[in-house]
């Protein structure tokens, strides 16, 4: 979903309006929506879902050869049945490539993620203790502070693994012990009839 | 009102006529048009008197003359299909003949003018789409 001040490829006629201001800059809406935004007076560059957005904030490639291709050319060529045939197929193929290489930028792109939300997951459980039944605080505490210690010897894996063991052990305690905290010994369970 | 973009000395005119069309006119029309405002120009008077662009070619207030419209800001079709619009409405002074009168375009034409054999238009101008 594009807007973006084109003066592209003839042979394509894109759906959608093309509005000549007087200075002769050309602006193509692909849809309504893009239209209305300019009319507003809108900067592209600030909307989030704009193609210009996403260049401008390293969200797509914006570098690389296979963008090149489709270029204005104002030479007119003579028509000749191969020229057209590998043309075709060549453009197939450059696209096929940018396709590729796009799905490698947006790896690279969300690569961090994993690690990130791990830090989060950790944070959390660290910051919110008073959650935790209090059987569990012992060991997650125990677990925390392993860790720490463990971070510099072993690796990432390791890491990840035991955050997770944690959360399952906070997801998996459901049980609500009825307690009673007693002045100077903390909790007390209370004698409850079930 | 229509902007003059010639230097036949209007600078608004107002469209009284539509010429050969039960409709309104596009671009490439020929319309009848009154002059209601000049265009007062700068860089080419002298000093001391306002000289006109040629006595000839000065174009007054409440002159009627004919006209060419080469840009609307409604959205017309291209064969091809795509939709263009122009940033306001736009003609060119002429002749009876249908040449124009002032000897200088200043912005862009709709390239709707070539179809209606308005080459001349579309040779004095700067830049057309």
């Amino acid at each position: 979903m594009e807007r973006k001040a084109l003066q592209r490829l003839h042979l394509t006629s894109l759906p959608g309006i093309t509005f000549v201001r007087n200075d002769a800059r050309v602006f193509k809406f692909c849809r309504s929506k893009c239209h209305k935004n300019f009319k507003m007076k809108r900067n592209p560059r600030k909307l989030a879902w704009t193609k210009s957005f996403r260049k401008a904030h390293g969200k797509e490639m914006t570098v690389d050869s296979t963008l090149s291709f489709a270029a204005r050319r104002n030479v007119p060529v003579r028509y000749n049945r191969e020229l057209v045939a590998t043309t075709l197929k060549a453009m197939k193929r450059v696209s096929e490539i940018r396709a590729r290489r796009e799905r490698v930028f947006y790896k690279n792109r969300m690569q961090g993620n994993r690690q990130k939300q791990c830090e989060a997951d950790r944070k959390l459980v660290e910051e919110n203790q008073h959650l935790l039944p209090p059987a569990e605080r012992e060991v997650a505490k125990e677990l925390l502070e392993k860790e720490k210690e463990d971070m510099e010897v072993e690796g990432e894996e390791e890491r990840m693994e035991e955050e997770e063991k944690v959360e399952k052990k906070v997801k998996g305690a459901k049980v609500k012990r009825r307690q009673r905290l007693l002045v100077g010994q903390g909790p007390e369970d209370m004698d409850v009839d079930d | 009102m229509v902007n003059c973009i010639d230097n036949s000395g209007a600078a608004i005119v107002e469209c009284v006529k539509v010429l050969r069309m039960k409709r309104h006119a596009k671009v490439g029309d020929r319309i009848i048009v009154v002059v209601q405002k000049q265009r007062s120009f700068g860089p080419e008077s002298g000093p001391g008197g306002s000289v006109s662009i040629s006595a000839a070619n000065n174009v007054r207030r409440g002159d009627i003359r004919h006209a060419v419209v080469v840009r609307t800001a409604k959205k017309t079709q291209r064969p091809d299909g795509s939709v263009v619009k122009f940033d306001d409405n736009a003609c060119v002074l002429i002749n009876k003949g249908g040449e124009p009168i002032g000897s200088r375009l200043n912005g862009i034409v709709g390239s709707e003018l070539r179809d209606k054999q308005w080459s001349k238009i579309l040779s004095l101008a700067p830049m057309h789409l």
